[in-house]
């Protein structure tokens, strides 16, 4: 009997912490998503609203111009199609790539096979600085050599591979780690029935692989976009800029009317913001892989 | 029959056809010349030219300098120790306060508390977002003619410097490196707590300890892997720091970090191959935190 | 690297605008009739800056131009300008534009050399008289004796201040003739609830005016040149004093000078919330941009006088131009563009579109300069020396990696100055040979 009571009134005493904590966290969460509420506030009212009564002021308007015109003056349409052009090509390299080394790694016992995991896995988390400069230098020889300097310099390609390059490492720890789950015997089948190499992996194992492919795919795509670093480095035409590595030079030229630049801010988000929400599964499970082994 | 089939399977794992051996060589070739190519020998170059004078411009002009980058770096320029020291507040902003709020907010959000889906969302924007779009966003904030200026009742002519105040702009930064960094770590500790066998957490409950006792004795020695790599990530990511910076500060080392510097002198108006050299003082730092990694991920294969 | 003949010629630059006319003839000779083919093709134009800048619808003004006048289509870009001049190598050596707007002195000099830009030589002939000889020796690389740019603009750098803020203050700027007097003006200033002496040193190199400046009139024009050519020691008590002076000036700046670039420091004086600011003129186009008013309320009054000796016979007055990237896709079209830009049209055009800057050529005519102009020139003129200020002066690679944090070193911790400077000397020893 006692033990009932003393029971529930535990259970009592961590429901009424456990709202406390809620209510706790709820605030913190309040002052977490403030500052994106507050651009989002802030791109909806037109700028001379803002400089005839100040920033505080209640709004007279409330409207999406300055999207609009975000969209008109600030020729996002074609830095977004830029974006598209890298990224969609980069992540399906990536994904493609690391699927082969890890198809390799996991399904045939080479000497070399760890050596090959610690050198990709460890390639992700080299610094980029390490790298830039050097990587400008080899862009243009290699340029040179097929004779066109624009090869890879100043040229999707160029940042594709790049980025490739950086991401492998990754996608390879994950995929492989996930295919130690699949069962040796799909593949020992494979092979009795006399698959090729490319037949076991095309065939058999990359279908296998759907899950963790979604998963870093979503993962992969959201960090291809979001970065801006080595489009500044490796595009000198502003004109082939990645959305977000153009918005450095919006924001110079928009530096005064920052309605406006809010409303160009969250037009650049909205995407990574909208995948995280409907793909959010694939979001979590892409870095619980990554970051848990099995 | 069987002895056939076996016979069939030994002599298929082992005998490659030609065909296949080729596609093999294909399959790790193309990825690792790759990684060669654009990741590696870079790396490479970076490290030889530490050791030299060079423009960046005509190969014909390096010459062989030595350890004098080095030498300059650690004994004539007072701005690396202050970029070390940033990085050193970063790494232990991150280690503890920025993590350990992650990892806690991760517990109580995985007690799912009231609000636990609108929370773990809340927490979690920030990661998705690109830097230069945080930088836009919190300039906003602090900006003369800011939000933060405007609660305060100061226009431009009278803001009071936050960026350029060195009272208070540390904790700025912090605060808005930490806005990312907590909600990744949540995640990341999130998804290793579905993990834990709740019936471990259940059974410590009934047995009368204290949420804190159960986190301590039961929770966070079963994470131990996922520790680790919670650990690894946090030094790291206060080591390659870098974006939010540059985004406040452009190359100017007002708040140096040791990959500003690397910025500021391996590009800019002078290149020096100091910037180089450090590059490889930021990889040596890296170093054992990367080794760290691939022992704790690769622990069961490297036995 | 820099001597007293750059000195000297650079001198005769205020006479030959001041008076308007005609300078010395640049080495004679008119293009001796060498038949150019016509130049065909689009030609790439790299505008630093924002396309919402006056700066830029100028440059865009001067392309159009061009293009109306040749048939030849001008494509330009703006391009944020610093991560143009932090990537300049780099985009030099890829697939740069063929023509851009650029500085002149080490930031060309240098440059030339490593063979990253075209050889102007032919085009500066071409211009012929129009160049004062001072303006082709501005222009030229000391260590070949070729040109790498066309000069167009120059301005210098003194105390700017509303005429406006001024009067309603009931103070009288141009009466400033020492040390002292600026004191006085900044104290009444700050009484009156204004900044005394506006400074943003967020980039890192605003300051460079301000100590510039300061040295000049400590220490005299050829202490300067030395000093930035490691002819002179920044531990020398010459340094100490100008960093001493620089400290004098502390009290008087805004509260959040490491906070605010020198677009910042504009717009206080464009918002009227400060007195003086020490900054080169270009930002005028702005103000111009503004409102017609904005502008006309603009002046400008050299640095006092600090030291007798030196008086007020120095003054940083930096040279922009155009430059031809070696690598670029169509050099010839550059060279012709850039041409085009030193010439009258291309003056004219400039002029036309709102351009309140002055032309170094003669073919402008200085007679239907504005006030601001001739108060600018005026300034100028006072002057016998001309600095192109401290980061075009000297080593790219001391300037803005040693020097500028030095500065915002000071600005932060007065009482460091010993360790800044003697680091500063240990920095420039270890500078390794160009």
């Amino acid at each position: 009997m006692t033990t009932i009571v003393r029971d529930k009134k535990y259970r009592d005493k961590q429901k009424r912490k456990d709202n406390l904590i809620s209510i706790f966290i709820g605030f913190f969460a309040l002052v977490w998503i403030f500052p994106i509420l507050w651009t989002v506030w802030t791109s909806l009212r037109p700028y001379n609203d803002i400089i005839s009564y100040g920033v505080f002021s209640w709004p007279k308007n409330l409207n999406f111009d300055n999207y609009f015109n975000a969209f008109r003056q600030m020729g996002l349409t074609r830095y977004f199609l830029n974006t598209l052009y890298v990224t969609v090509p980069a992540v399906l390299l990536t994904l493609f790539l690391g699927s082969l080394i890890a198809f390799v790694v996991s399904r045939y016992s080479f000497k070399f096979n760890l050596s090959l995991l610690l050198l990709f896995t460890a390639g992700n988390m080299l610094p980029i600085v390490l790298t830039y400069i050097p990587v400008f230098w080899l862009y243009i020889k290699i340029g040179d050599l097929f004779g066109n300097r624009s090869l890879l310099y100043n040229n999707y390609l160029g940042i594709i591979l790049v980025h490739v390059a950086f991401q492998v490492g990754f996608a390879t720890f994950v995929l492989s780690s996930y295919m130690k789950t699949v069962p040796k015997e799909i593949s020992e089948s494979a092979i009795v029935d006399g698959a090729s190499v490319f037949r076991h992996y095309w065939n058999v194992m990359l279908p296998l692989l759907r899950p963790p492919l979604a998963a870093l795919g979503v993962l992969m795509s959201c960090w291809i976009y979001n970065d801006f670093f080595w489009a500044l480095i490796l595009m000198s035409q502003d004109s082939k800029r990645p959305v977000t590595s153009a918005l450095r030079q919006l924001q110079g030229e928009y530096v005064t009317d920052f309605n406006l630049l809010a409303a160009g801010a969250v037009i650049v988000a909205a995407p990574t913001v909208i995948l995280f929400f409907v793909l959010r599964k694939q979001f979590v499970s892409g870095l619980t892989l990554g970051s848990t082994k099995g | 029959m069987k002895t056939a089939a076996a016979n069939k399977k030994i002599r298929s794992r082992r005998t490659l056809s030609k065909n296949d051996r080729f596609t093999l060589a294909a399959f790790i070739g193309i990825p690792t010349l790759m990684q060669i190519i654009f990741l590696w020998l870079p790396a490479l170059i970076t490290i030889v030219l530490s050791f030299t004078y060079w423009n960046g411009i005509n190969v014909g002009d390096i010459k062989w300098a030595g350890i004098a980058n080095y030498k300059n770096i650690f004994f004539g320029t007072p701005v690396f120790y202050e970029a070390l020291k940033n990085n050193a507040i970063w790494l232990l902003w991150f280690t503890f306060i920025a993590t350990p709020l992650g990892i806690l907010l991760a517990y109580q959000i995985d007690r799912k508390i009231k609000g636990h889906k609108l929370y773990e969302t809340v927490f979690y924007i920030p990661v998705v977002l690109s830097l230069a779009i945080i930088g836009i966003i919190w300039n906003f904030m602090f900006q003369p003619g800011g939000f933060i200026q405007g609660i305060m009742g100061r226009d431009i002519g009278n803001a009071i410097s936050i960026w350029g105040n060195y009272d208070i702009n540390t904790y700025v930064i912090m605060g808005v490196a930490s806005w990312r960094h907590i909600g990744y770590i949540m995640l990341l500790y999130l998804a290793g707590l579905k993990s834990v066998d709740s019936s471990l957490r259940e059974a410590s409950a009934i047995d009368g300890a204290t949420e804190w006792q159960t986190f301590r004795k039961i929770v966070l020695p079963a994470m131990r892997p996922v520790n680790i790599i919670i650990v690894v990530i946090t030094i790291i990511e206060s080591l390659r720091a870098f974006d939010l910076v540059y985004i406040i500060y452009g190359t100017s080392t007002a708040w140096p970090l040791l990959n500003i510097l690397v910025f500021q002198n391996f590009a800019g108006q002078g290149i020096s191959m100091k910037g180089a050299a450090y590059a490889v003082i930021l990889l040596v730092l890296c170093v054992g935190p990367i080794l760290l990694y691939l022992r704790a991920v690769f622990k069961e294969d490297l036995k | 690297m820099s001597d007293t003949e750059k000195g000297i010629s650079r001198r005769s630059v205020l006479k030959g605008a001041a008076v308007g006319g005609i300078g010395l003839a640049a080495g004679g000779s008119l293009l001796a009739g060498c038949a150019k083919s016509k130049v065909t093709g689009d030609i790439n134009f790299t505008i630093r800056g924002n396309l919402s800048d006056a700066g830029s619808k100028i440059a865009i003004a001067v392309n159009d131009a061009y293009t109306a006048k040749s048939g030849n289509k001008v494509i330009s870009q703006a391009v944020n300008s610093d991560d143009f001049q932090n990537n300049f190598v780099q985009i030099m050596q890829g697939t740069p534009d063929d023509a851009f707007g650029w500085m002149a002195g080490w930031r060309t000099n240098a440059r030339a050399d490593a063979g990253l830009l075209a050889d102007l030589s032919d085009q500066v002939a071409a211009l012929g008289s129009s160049l004062s000889a001072a303006a082709v020796q501005g222009a030229t690389n000391p260590a070949d004796g070729k040109q790498y740019i066309i000069p167009t603009t120059y301005y210098p750098w003194g105390l700017h201040y509303r005429k406006s803020t001024m009067t309603e203050l009931g103070l009288n700027p141009e009466s400033i003739a020492t040390w002292d007097d600026l004191i006085k003006l900044c104290e009444a200033t700050q009484k009156k609830g204004l900044v005394g002496y506006a400074l943003g040193d967020k980039g890192g190199w605003e300051a460079m005016g301000t100590f510039d400046i300061l040295n000049m009139r400590l220490n005299g024009y050829q202490f300067h040149i030395d000093l930035l050519n490691g002819k002179e020691q920044w531990t020398d008590p010459k340094v100490v004093e100008v960093f001493n002076y620089m400290g004098q000036l502390i009290p008087f700046m805004n509260k959040n000078v490491l906070d605010i670039s020198w677009d910042g420091m504009r717009d206080l004086l464009l918002q009227k919330k400060c007195g003086a600011m020490m900054m080169g003129s270009w930002f005028a186009n702005d103000f111009l941009a503004k409102s017609q008013e904005d502008y006309d309320d603009l002046w400008i009054v050299p640095f006092p006088e600090i030291n007798p000796e030196h008086g007020v016979d120095s003054i940083d007055a930096p040279l922009d131009g155009i430059a031809v990237a070696a690598n670029g896709k169509n050099v010839e079209g550059g060279k012709e563009l850039a041409e085009f830009w030193g010439s009258k049209e291309g003056i004219d055009a400039a002029v036309a579109a709102g351009d309140t800057n002055i032309y170094i050529s003669s073919e402008f005519d200085s007679s239907s300069y504005d006030a601001f102009n001739n108060q600018k020139l005026a300034v100028l003129g006072a002057a016998k020396n001309i600095g192109f200020f401290l980061d075009r002066d000297t080593r790219g690679d001391f300037a803005g990696p040693v020097v500028g944090p030095a500065i915002q070193s000071f600005l932060k911790n007065p009482k460091d100055l010993t360790k800044i400077l003697d680091n500063t000397q240990a920095q420039w020893d270890a500078l390794p040979a160009l």
